[in-house]
C-alpha cells in the first residue's frame, strides 16, 4: 500500500516539476511537499493524495502557499469527517474555482472557508455540493452561494436526511432558495406590488398564490385563475430582472382582463381539445382588446411578449403562437393563409367583441379549418404561449374533472398565503370562541392540528439578512383548564389583590390638575394676573404667562403579554414545589386582574416552538375580548412543551398590538431563559434574531419589555432586550407579587 | 360690528352631484345644523363656501385640532393696558352677528370641547358665556355646519352620540366620473381627454382603499395634477409628483400605481 502510493506520489511530483514555474520560493515548495507527504501518510488513499498533489501544485502557483496549506487542512478534514470521494473532489474543485476566480486569493479563500463550514456541518452533503459547484456558481455569485448554503444548513439543521435532500435538490425548497439567492425574480419578491397593480386596474382583490413547484410539467409555468383564487408560477425560467417583473404584471393584467370581461365560463360539452385551445386563444385576444380599450397602456405591456415570426414549421403550436401575435398586434402580417383568415375573421367581428360567444364561434370555425389542413394537435404537450397568458382552465366549466379540480383547489386554499388569511382569520376564531362559551365544557378543542396563520422572516446574523417566510406560526386553540384555578390564585394572594386595588385607585382616577402660568389657556391664572399687573404698574417687564388650564392625564396604553411555555418551564423552581410555568401562571393571573381593573386594553398570548415551521401560539385573551371565564380557563390550561423560538413569537404577538391605536404600546415577554430550538445548533442565531425582532418593533413604536425568571442559568437576555428593558427576578416565589407592581411602575 | 370681511364675494365654482344644494337650503331655512361627511378633498369646504355665497351669509371657518379648547371657540379674556378685555371666539362671533359657523374636521377636537356647540344647535339657540356672565342668544342668520371624514373614525375619534343627533347630514363623495372630469377640466384647465384620464387613474387608486391605501386620490389631488399638466409637465411625471408620491410611502404600492398609470395610456 505504502509502496504503491509512494510511486504515485513520485509520479505526480515529476508531473509537477514539468510545469513548475519559479514563482514561489524553494521554502514554499518545501512546505508544500511537506503537506503532500502529510496527506500521503495519513492514509486517506491514493486517489485523495494524488488529487491533492496534482491540483495543489497548480494552486500553489496561482494562489500561493497559504491557500495550499488551507486546502491541505481541508482535505484532511473532508477525509475524516466525510469520505475519500469528498476529499478527492475538494482538490479538483478548488483548482477549478481558482481558475474561475482568475487567481483571486481572497475569493478562493472565502470559498474554502465556505466549504469548511459545509464539511463540518453537513459532511454527508459535502460531496453533493462540490459535485454541483459548476451549476451553483453558474447561477450564484460567491456571496449568494453562501446565502444558499447557509439556508440549506439552517433548514436541515440537525437532520442529515433533510440536509441531503436539500443539497441534492430533491427538496423543492432548494431550487426556490437558489432562485431567491440568485436574485432571479421570484413572485414572492413582487407579490405585494403586483397584487396592488391588479387591484388598482380592475378592483380585483383575490388571493394570489404561487403554484406548487412539485407539480411537475410545463403547465406549472403558466398562471391560472378560478375558484376565487389566482395562481402564478413561482418564477418564469429564462426571464430575469425587470423583464420577469413585467411578465408577472402582464400575466396578472391578463387574468384581470379575463375576470372583468370573460363573464361566465364556457361549458366544455362535446368540444375537442383543439377546439378548446383555439376558443381560449380567441377569447384571450378578445378580452385583451377590450382591456386595451379601457387601458391603452396595456398594449405596451403585452406586445413585447409576442415574438412569433412568420416562418418555421407549420406545427399546430407554431401556428397558434403566430395567430396569438396576429390577433394582438394589428401591425403584424403573417404569411400563413390560415392565420390571415383568422385575423380577418376576428377583426371583421369587431362590433361583437363585447360578447364572449364570438370567441366560441371563431374558435370553432378555425378548429375545423385546422382539422382539414391535417395539422396534428397534441393536447398533452400544448402549452399556452406567450408565457404571460394563463392556462385557460379558468375559462372552462369542466364538469367531469370536478373532483380533481376541487381537491386541487382545496389543497391550494388550505395553503392560502398569510396576507389573505389575515382578514378571514379572526372571524373564524371568533366563531370557535362563541361555540366554546355556549357549550361551556372545559374540554380541549382539536389540540393537535393548529391553524397556520402567518409566516415571518427570520434574521440570520451570519449573512446579515432576513430570510423571508422562514418561520410559520401555528395557532392552536388553548386547552381549557379549570377556571377555579385562577380564582384560587387570587384568593391565595388576597393580600396582593388588596394592594393592587389600592394601587389601582391611585393610578386610575387622576384628578384634573391645573397647569398654571401659561401663555394660552382656558381661564386666567389670577395670581399671575395680579403679579403681572403689579409688574406693569411698577414699570417692570410684564410676564405674559397669565393663563391656566386644567388637564387630566390620560392613561393611554395597551399591553400584550407573551408567556414562554417551552418545556423548560416545567422545571421545578429551587426551594419550591412549584414549576416555572406555575409561577408564570400565577403572575399572569394577578397581572391580568390588575390590568383589567385599570381598564387598559390588554391581550395575553403564549408560545412554544417545534422547529421553524411549527411555532405554536396560543391566544389566551385578545384585545377586543373581555377577561372572562374563557380566558381564565385558557390561562389555567396552559401546558409546557417544545422550545423557545422567541423572535417569531414576538413578531406574531406584535401584530395585534400594531393595530392598537394607543399612545404607548407594550409587549411584555415573560420567559425563563434564552431562545433556542431543536433545529438550531448555533446558540447565537436565535438570540440575534430575537434582538432584531425587537429592533423592528421599536421602529413601529412598540416597546418590548422582558421579565426574566432566573432559573440559575446564565443567559443573554440582556443582549436581546437591553439592560433597561429587562427585569430579572431572582427570587421566584415572590415573582407573582412583583409583576403587577412592576407593571404599575413601568406604566405610570 | 359687521361681518363683511367674512362674506364671499366671488361665485365659487361648485358642481352639484346630487340634491345637496336643495337639502342645504331647506335645512338653512330652519337654521338646522348640518354635518358634511366625506373623504378628504371631495369638495366639502367648497360646498359650504358655495352655499354661503348663494345664501349671501358671512362664513366663519374654524379648523379644529386636538389642542383646541372651548375658549378657542367661545372667547376669552385678554389683557390690554388697562386690564382684562373680553375677546369673542369665532363661534360667539358667528352667533352674535349672524354667520354660518363652519367647524372643519370636528372630530379632531376633543369631545369635551365640542359640547359647547350643544346649546346653539338645539331649539334653545343660545350660548352661555359663563366667564362674561352673559347669555348670548343667537342671531337669526346663525347656523352651524360641521364636517368630518368618516375614514379617520376610530374608537378614539368619534362624535358623541348627543352631538351627532343634533345634525342633519349630507353624505359627500367624489362626484361621478363624468362630473369629476368636468370639474377637473374647469379647475385645472386641462382638456377633456386628460381630465377623463385623470378620473380613470383616480378610480384605480380608489380601488386600493383598504388594500394598501388609506384613501384614494381626491378630486382636489386630481386638480393639482391637472394644473401641473397645464403647466407643461408630462402626465406620468405629474401623476408621480402630484399623486403617487404624496399618497403613499409604501414602495410596492408606489410601483403598482405608477404601472397602473402607465396602463391608462
Amino acid at each position: 500500500m505504502i509502496e504503491r502510493s509512494d510511486t504515485s506520489e513520485t509520479l505526480s511530483l515529476s508531473q509537477v516539476t514539468n510545469i513548475e514555474k519559479p514563482e514561489y520560493s524553494e521554502h514554499d515548495k518545501a512546505l508544500w511537499l511537506d503537506a503532500c507527504y502529510k496527506i500521503e501518510e495519513a492514509g486517506y488513499g491514493a486517489t485523495v493524495s494524488q488529487a491533492f498533489a496534482i491540483n495543489s501544485s497548480d494552486i500553489l502557483q496561482r494562489l500561493g502557499l497559504d491557500s495550499v496549506l488551507k486546502l491541505a487542512d481541508m482535505v484532511s478534514l473532508a477525509a475524516i469527517k466525510a469520505d475519500k470521494k469528498t476529499a478527492e473532489r475538494l482538490s479538483i474543485e478548488c483548482l477549478k474555482i481558482t481558475i474561475r476566480f482568475e487567481n483571486d486569493t481572497s475569493l478562493a479563500n472565502t470559498w474554502l472557508t465556505l466549504m469548511e463550514q459545509v464539511i463540518k456541518l453537513a459532511p454527508e452533503s459535502a460531496f453533493l455540493v462540490l459535485n454541483r459547484m459548476d451549476y451553483l456558481l453558474y447561477h450564484l455569485s460567491l456571496s449568494h452561494l453562501e446565502g444558499w448554503l447557509l439556508t440549506g444548513l439552517r433548514a436541515g439543521a440537525s437532520d442529515p436526511k433533510k440536509r441531503f435532500s436539500y443539497f441534492s435538490f430533491e427538496d423543492s425548497q432548494a431550487q426556490k432558495w437558489l432562485e431567491h439567492a440568485a436574485g432571479s425574480m421570484s413572485f414572492s419578491d413582487i407579490s405585494r406590488e403586483t397584487k396592488a397593480y391588479l387591484g388598482a386596474l380592475w378592483n380585483i382583490h383575490l388571493p394570489v398564490r404561487e403554484k406548487h413547484i412539485h407539480a411537475s410539467g410545463e403547465r406549472v409555468r403558466r398562471s391560472g385563475f378560478g375558484l376565487g383564487l389566482i395562481t402564478v408560477p413561482s418564477s418564469f425560467p429564462g426571464y430575469q430582472g425587470d423583464i420577469a417583473h413585467q411578465l408577472y404584471r402582464a400575466a396578472l393584467a391578463h387574468i384581470g382582463a379575463h375576470i372583468t370581461y370573460s363573464g361566465t365560463s364556457f361549458s366544455v360539452d362535446q368540444l375537442k381539445p383543439l377546439q378548446i385551445a383555439l376558443i381560449s386563444l380567441i377569447e384571450d385576444a378578445r378580452v385583451e382588446h377590450l382591456a386595451i380599450q379601457d387601458f391603452p397602456g396595456l398594449q405596451d405591456l403585452w406586445k413585447p411578449f409576442h415574438i412569433a415570426k412568420a416562418r418555421g414549421a407549420q406545427t399546430a403550436n407554431q401556428l397558434f403562437v403566430r395567430l396569438a401575435r396576429a390577433l394582438a398586434d394589428p401591425n403584424y402580417d403573417d404569411t400563413n393563409p390560415w392565420v390571415c383568415k383568422a385575423k380577418q375573421l376576428f377583426y371583421d367581428h369587431k362590433d361583437e367583441w363585447n360578447d364572449s360567444f364570438i370567441s366560441r364561434k371563431i374558435g370553432g370555425l378555425l378548429a375545423n379549418d385546422l382539422g382539414q389542413m391535417r395539422i396534428q394537435f397534441n393536447a398533452k404537450t400544448y402549452v399556452v404561449d406567450p408565457p404571460y397568458r394563463d392556462d385557460n382552465m379558468g375559462l372552462w366549466d369542466v364538469e367531469d374533472q370536478d373532483t380533481s379540480e376541487s381537491t386541487q383547489a382545496d389543497e391550494l386554499l388550505s395553503n392560502v398565503d398569510i396576507d389573505e388569511m389575515d382578514n378571514s382569520e379572526p372571524d373564524t376564531r371568533e366563531e370557535t370562541n362563541e361555540i366554546d362559551e355556549n357549550n361551556a365544557t372545559p374540554i380541549s378543542l382539536v389540540e393537535e392540528d393548529g391553524i397556520p396563520v402567518a409566516r415571518y422572516h427570520e434574521y440570520d446574523y451570519m449573512t446579515e439578512q432576513s430570510r423571508p417566510e422562514w418561520t410559520t406560526i401555528v395557532e392552536h386553540s388553548p386547552i381549557l383548564g379549570p377556571v377555579h384555578l385562577i380564582d384560587d390564585i387570587l384568593q391565595k394572594q388576597a393580600y396582593m389583590v388588596n394592594r393592587i386595588k389600592s394601587l389601582m385607585s391611585s393610578t386610575k382616577i387622576s384628578q384634573p390638575q391645573k397647569v398654571r402660568r401659561q401663555l394660552e389657556g382656558e381661564f386666567l391664572d389670577i395670581d399671575a394676573c395680579i403679579t403681572a399687573t403689579i409688574s406693569r404698574r411698577s414699570g417692570e417687564e410684564v410676564d405674559a404667562r397669565v393663563y391656566a388650564r386644567s388637564e387630566r392625564k390620560h392613561r393611554d396604553l395597551s399591553i400584550q403579554v407573551l408567556i414562554d411555555v417551552s418545556e423548560s418551564t416545567n422545571d421545578k423552581v429551587v426551594d419550591s414545589n412549584e414549576c416555572v410555568l406555575e409561577i408564570e401562571r400565577q403572575a399572569t393571573a394577578l397581572l391580568a386582574h390588575a390590568i383589567s381593573g385599570l381598564g387598559d386594553p390588554f391581550a395575553i398570548g403564549a408560545f412554544s416552538s417545534n422547529k421553524r415551521d411549527d411555532v405554536h401560539y396560543y391566544r389566551i385573551k385578545d384585545f377586543h375580548k373581555p377577561y372572562d371565564h374563557l380566558a381564565k380557563a385558557r390561562l389555567a390550561g396552559l401546558q409546557a412543551s417544545g422550545s423557545t423560538r422567541m423572535g417569531a413569537a414576538i413578531r406574531h404577538a406584535a401584530q395585534d398590538l400594531k393595530k392598537q391605536h394607543n399612545h404607548r404600546r407594550l409587549l411584555l415577554v415573560v420567559t425563563d431563559g434564552e431562545p433556542a430550538d431543536i433545529d438550531v445548533s448555533d446558540p447565537h442565531y436565535l438570540i440575534e434574531d430575537a434582538r432584531r425582532a425587537i429592533h423592528e418593533l421599536a421602529m413601529d413604536g412598540i416597546n418590548v419589555l422582558c421579565v426574566g425568571l432566573d432559573s440559575g442559568v446564565s443567559h443573554d437576555l440582556t443582549r436581546i432586550f437591553g439592560k433597561r428593558n429587562l427585569v430579572m427576578i431572582d427570587s421566584l416565589e415572590r415573582f407573582p407579587e412583583k409583576l403587577p407592581s412592576l407593571y404599575f411602575r413601568l406604566t405610570t | 360690528m359687521n361681518l363683511n370681511e367674512y362674506l364671499i364675494n366671488q361665485d365659487p365654482y361648485y358642481l352639484a352631484v346630487g340634491n345637496e344644494v336643495k337639502h342645504f337650503e331647506a335645512a338653512y331655512a330652519d337654521r338646522m345644523p348640518i354635518m358634511l361627511k366625506g373623504p378628504t378633498g371631495c369638495g366639502k369646504t367648497r360646498f359650504v363656501e358655495y352655499m354661503a355665497w348663494k345664501l349671501q351669509k358671512p362664513l366663519i371657518t374654524v379648523s379644529c385640532h386636538e389642542d383646541m379648547t372651548a375658549s378657542d371657540l367661545v372667547g376669552r379674556y385678554l389683557l390690554d393696558e388697562k386690564g382684562t378685555v373680553w375677546q369673542d371666539g369665532p363661534l360667539t362671533l358667528a352667533a352674535r352677528y349672524g354667520a354660518i359657523c363652519y367647524l372643519d374636521e370636528i372630530v379632531e377636537a376633543r369631545q369635551d370641547t365640542t359640547v359647547v356647540i350643544h346649546s346653539l344647535t338645539d331649539s334653545r339657540r343660545v350660548l352661555p358665556l359663563e366667564k362674561k356672565n352673559e347669555m348670548l342668544t343667537a342671531h337669526p342668520d346663525f347656523q352651524v355646519v360641521i364636517s368630518y371624514n368618516p375614514g379617520y373614525q376610530s374608537v378614539l375619534k368619534d362624535l358623541k352620540e348627543s352631538t351627532k343627533q343634533r345634525f342633519g347630514a349630507i353624505d359627500c363623495y367624489y362626484p361621478t366620473a363624468e362630473l369629476e372630469a368636468k370639474i377637473i377640466a374647469h379647475e385645472s384647465g386641462v382638456d377633456d381627454k386628460t381630465s377623463k384620464l385623470l378620473v380613470n387613474i383616480a378610480e384605480q387608486t380608489r380601488h386600493l382603499k383598504g388594500h394598501g391605501l388609506d384613501e384614494g386620490a381626491s378630486t382636489r389631488m386630481l386638480i393639482h395634477v391637472g394644473k401641473l399638466i397645464s403647466r407643461g409637465i408630462p402626465l406620468h411625471e405629474a401623476c408621480e409628483f402630484g399623486l403617487i408620491l404624496p399618497i403613499t410611502d409604501d414602495p410596492d404600492i408606489r410601483k403598482a400605481l405608477s404601472h397602473a398609470v402607465a396602463a391608462c395610456g
